[in-house]
């Protein structure tokens, strides 16, 4: 009996946005990648029994029910300017494509209801396969998903693994087994390492006066996944009441973005002066592979909430926390993503 | 998106007629936050005399 090992494991996902949240992309909507973490996506089913009730005569359970579904699941990848677009488009909700084949251009921010904008992010579809075929170990597809955060990290160092991307997603439980999908070919990824990185905080380029060690930047939904079930929202197979509840729809709720770097302190570093007076700046992450593949980041308005020195390998640092602030013109934070893939979130 | 590399939004609560605008971030993400959506061109009609 042969052994199944994870590194058979192949993921693809909607390149393109659902339609609606119950309607699954088609094969040719959805885009291949590879991932560092070994978790996979397992739909999980809750269950309920009828212990509680009166008129058994015990307290004991004679009955259990199929209540909800729940999917989840993480992707971990070095940073590349295709993953970076579709985070920034599908994790912030609004998107504008411009540009054409080889320097397609994605400028995301994030959705604004109060202007009229909706609450309920972009859906995909997410698909895991082990041995889809005859011999199939694994081939199921989560439909109705939307990214509920990512977090960038940048590092010291000449490695991949300096520049990372955690994205995180949920689904609205609704699954399909088999996927019906026929993998696609793996995309060509091109990477934006640490060392393109190009940083402004609060007036001051800390990569031209050499003191950046490190970042981590992220945006987080937090997706009111409990909202998701409403009257009427649906079973897991349509028409069966029996089958588990599953989420008609997947709004985000009060959003949160976050941004920390570590760097060098020395003489004239204005880190903690910035702390104490509470001043305000933008904050401009760059990261580029060629004119045609980049990600920039913008935070439009951040203060310093926690500054303290410390050490890193002996050289005296500084670790800051930044506020993200909300500005009247240009919102929180907007990325634009540069890469030759045309459609995604389209 | 157009053949000019320009861009078609729609106003907030989709009120009013599409505009089209320059594709530079400084251009779009006030337009974004403040409601603006990107949309398809509008069709152009072309007028026919005899």
């Amino acid at each position: 009996m042969s052994t199944t090992r994870l590194q058979e494991v192949l993921i693809c996902f909607g390149k393109q946005k659902q339609t609606d949240i119950a309607t699954a992309n088609t094969g040719s909507q959805m885009w291949r990648f590879g991932k560092l973490n070994a978790a996979l996506a397992n739909p999980k089913l809750n269950t309920e029994n009828d212990a509680e009730e009166f008129g058994k005569g015990h307290e004991f359970p004679t009955q259990s029910f199929q209540t909800s579904w729940d999917v989840s699941g993480t992707l971990e990848k070095y940073l590349g300017a295709e993953i970076a677009a579709w985070a920034m488009a599908f994790g912030l909700g609004k998107v504008v494509k411009s540009g054409a084949a080889p320097n397609f251009t994605y400028t995301c921010t994030p959705l604004m209801p109060a202007n009229g904008d909706a609450a309920e992010l972009p859906y995909f579809s997410f698909v895991e396969q082990i041995r889809p075929g005859a011999g199939v170990v694994l081939d199921r597809m989560a439909v109705g998903c939307v990214i509920e955060s990512w977090t960038i990290t940048l590092g010291s160092g000449p490695g991949r693994t300096n520049s990372r991307i955690a994205i995180e997603f949920a689904g609205s439980g609704k699954f399909t087994e088999p996927s019906g999908i026929v993998m696609p070919a793996a995309t060509l990824e091109k990477l934006l390492p640490s060392a393109s990185l190009a940083l402004s905080i609060d007036g001051v380029d800390y990569v031209s006066n050499k003191n950046i060690v490190s970042l981590e930047t992220g945006w987080k939904n937090n997706v009111r996944m409990d909202a998701g079930f409403y009257p009427g929202s649906g079973f897991q197979t349509a028409g069966d009441a029996t089958s588990g509840a599953i989420r008609g729809r997947l709004e985000f709720g009060n959003r949160q973005g976050t941004l920390r770097f570590t760097a060098r302190f020395e003489s004239g570093s204005t880190e903690l002066t910035k702390l104490k007076n509470q001043t305000t700046g933008t904050a401009v992450i760059s990261l580029t592979y060629d004119a045609n593949n980049s990600l920039e980041i913008t935070w439009h308005k951040v203060s310093f909430a926690t500054a303290e020195v410390g050490e890193t390998d002996g050289i005296v640092t500084v670790a800051v926390e930044c506020l993200p602030m909300f500005d009247a013109t240009n919102g929180i934070v907007s990325a634009v993503a540069k890469c030759g893939v045309d459609s995604i979130c389209q | 998106m157009s053949e000019r590399n320009t861009v078609w939004l729609r106003p907030p609560w989709g009120e009013g007629e599409p505009k089209e605008f320059d594709p530079r971030p400084d251009v779009l993400v006030p337009l974004l936050v403040a409601g603006w959506s990107q949309c398809e061109p509008p069709e152009v009609t072309e007028d026919v005399h005899d």
